[in-house]
């Protein structure tokens, strides 16, 4: 069936696939069902087709972006820039208007530099982190790759959107050295000091003379990131896996104002995890092996399952990176700290040195683990994430979770929630929702769920990390200091740079098109 | 419980590595690849032996058919829509990522294998 973008009929349409044809190759231009059909998200929370699209087109570089913004400005065609399209769970390819035309950076996929003098190096969109991982293995590199959980994503995909991996350089968007962006006008940028002719210096330091740029261009549609410089780690001396079991559900404010202080004194110096007892007891089964009741898998059957496992009510897994005695040194401090707050605690400790082989609680190899849990809840399966941003302090943390894991129950879904101590002031707690994706009660359900858990979070002044497509709106709503000061703004900037509105409408809540009919524009 | 067998891919991983080139490296040539190079490096981390969706296979498939290289009857048409669509919690591909001229191809030499 044929997607059309809004506001356009099917003749003018035609006319402008004709011209981005002509432009790029006939057989960059998709249009087909099954084409079209590669472009929907597999895991949505509803239906799919709420955010089909109309065509994708597949550039080769800059030029082509140049000659389809120049078409899509004159027919007002709404594109959808991705680069690997894998955001799973978060909308995948999929675009937040129904109807856009995708814009697939994924031929755009050179690794244009890596610099093992100045741990730096510049790629372009369609470089997955395979791709990336691959490339260092092959020149022996003396750098390490921070790769989140999948590795079937871009590398400048996951920064943009600030994703997270599980070293010192875990928080992807602050590893962000220099970019650059097409504007929708079709005008090439650089940021930073690449805007310096002759630079040596563009991923060497992100503040040049004026304002830094770089992050408006993070979960943003103000431009279409074309390369970006990023920073990598110079392979430690040795490094230490961390696992620490906490039996006691009471133990939680402690392990948070145990944790925040070794984090932010660097003795933690990479990020940390911290499961709940549901999310501990998924690995390796589906969840009709353990659970047939109705509702949420109660806390009298959970705590069994933990028991069955060895494991406590909470986990806490991270790694440690630094020298062999560096390590002893970082031990000793964090045994120290949980024998004083939480007695209970049991910590056990791998150990790695540079020449040993590399073993798989490192995570410094590809995967794809993450899709092994999807079909947890039923088949098909789909999971949707609930990220709020707390402050890690042992009340406040404690109050968040606590909310989270009743509206969970009360909504009938076990309560998966992890929580990510991805800087020294910051947790991001990761409440998924597992659900089969042809029930509609359930997806419906969860929702809801979420919808409801903005409205909390809203209530305590807390916002989100990142949401699904189906949320932007949601997540940009709770921002409503100075009467939604800071969303207004981001709509001016957008008009100023995009008046036509054809890069990713609605993206972040930003440039609605729904927004324009309302104000009458 | 099936034994533990050797990762059929190893000898396929040195061959696509040295593909790439020095400078400006294209991470994957538009020039069509093999079968076999498309099965190493997109479709071997989960559907090898041990493989996530090996492991979910196994639920529903028949004992020693898990693993996509063991399927006694894999039709090309089929193939070709799972990885067009998805299927389960596996994602789709899309083309830009992988030609219809590939999938045709891998899904030919699946169907050859079995």
């Amino acid at each position: 069936m044929s997607v059309l973008p809004p506001g356009l009929t099917q003749e003018t349409f035609d006319q402008a696939l004709a011209e981005f044809r002509a432009a790029i190759g006939p057989q960059w231009v998709f249009t087909s069902d099954a084409d079209r059909a590669s472009y929907l998200d597999p895991f949505d929370i509803g239906d799919q087709d709420d955010h089909a699209s109309s065509a994708a087109l597949a550039p080769s570089g800059v030029e082509d972006c140049r000659k389809i913004l120049e078409i899509a400005n004159r027919y007002r065609v709404p594109l959808w820039p991705i680069s690997m399209g894998k955001n799973l769970a978060y909308g995948t390819a999929a675009p937040e208007m129904r109807g856009s035309v995708i814009l697939d950076l994924k031929r755009m996929n050179r690794i244009l530099e890596i610099d093992e003098e100045m741990g730096t190096a510049v790629v372009e969109p369609g470089v997955s982190f395979f791709d990336f991982k691959a490339e260092l293995d092959r020149r022996q590199s003396g750098l390490w790759m921070s790769g989140p959980s999948h590795s079937w994503g871009s590398v400048i995909g996951n920064a943009l959107e600030h994703g997270v991996g599980y070293t010192p350089y875990g928080q992807h968007a602050e590893t962000i050295c220099g970019m650059e962006v097409m504007l929708a006008d079709g005008s090439l940028v650089r940021t930073g000091l690449g805007a310096v002719e002759g630079t040596r210096e563009w991923q060497a330091y992100r503040w040049p003379f004026g304002p830094g740029l770089d992050g408006m261009f993070t979960q943003s549609n103000f431009g279409i990131v074309t390369k970006m410089g990023l920073c990598l780690m110079p392979e430690p001396e040795g490094m230490a896996g961390v696992s620490i079991r906490i039996p006691d559900r009471g133990d939680f404010r402690a392990l948070i104002d145990t944790l925040r202080p070794l984090r932010m004194t660097d003795v933690i110096n990479a990020p940390y995890t911290i499961a709940n007892g549901w999310r501990q007891i998924t690995g390796g089964r589906v969840r009709s092996e353990v659970w047939d009741g109705p509702g949420a898998i109660s806390r009298e059957r959970m705590e069994e399952l933990l028991a069955e496992r060895g494991q406590g009510w909470w986990s806490v897994i991270f790694n440690l990176f630094d020298s062999p005695a560096g390590l002893d040194l970082r031990l000793e401090k964090i045994r120290q700290a949980f024998s004083q707050n939480i007695p209970g605690a049991t910590i056990e400790v791998r150990r790695w040195e540079q020449g040993q082989p590399k073993e798989s609680w490192m995570r410094q190899d590809v995967s794809l683990a993450p899709l092994g849990v999807v079909d947890w809840g039923g088949n098909p399966g789909g999971h949707s994430d609930f990220g709020p941003i707390v402050a890690p302090l042992g009340d406040r943390a404690e109050e968040v979770y606590a909310i989270i894991e009743r509206r969970f129950l009360e909504y009938g879904k076990d309560p998966w929630i992890g929580m990510f101590g991805i800087s020294s002031r910051a947790l991001i707690f990761v409440a998924d929702m597992f659900y089969t994706r042809t029930d509609a009660e359930e997806t419906e359900r969860c929702r809801r769920l979420f919808r409801q858990l903005c409205a909390d979070m809203t209530g305590i002044g807390i916002g989100l990390y990142r949401t699904h497509l189906r949320f932007m709106d949601d997540a940009v709503a709770m921002h409503g200091w100075g009467d939604h000061a800071l969303p207004k703004l981001n709509n001016r900037i957008k008009a100023a740079l995009d008046p036509n509105g054809i890069l990713a409408p609605g993206k972040q809540g930003i440039g609605s098109w729904n927004d324009k009919e309302e104000e009458g524009q | 419980m099936r034994p533990e067998r050797p990762n059929r891919f190893l000898w396929l991983a040195a061959p696509v590595l040295a593909a790439a080139t020095p400078a400006a490296v294209q991470s994957a040539s538009e020039a069509a690849r093999s079968p076999e190079t498309i099965f190493a490096s997109r479709c071997a981390y989960c559907h090898d032996d041990g493989g996530w969706g090996t492991r979910a296979l196994a639920r529903r498939m028949p004992e020693g058919e898990a693993a996509l290289l063991d399927r006694v009857n894999l039709p090309p048409a089929y193939t070709a829509f799972v990885v067009r669509r998805g299927i389960g919690a596996m994602p789709q591909f899309t083309p830009a990522e992988l030609t219809d001229e590939e999938l045709e191809a891998l899904a030919n030499w699946l169907e050859d294998r079995n």
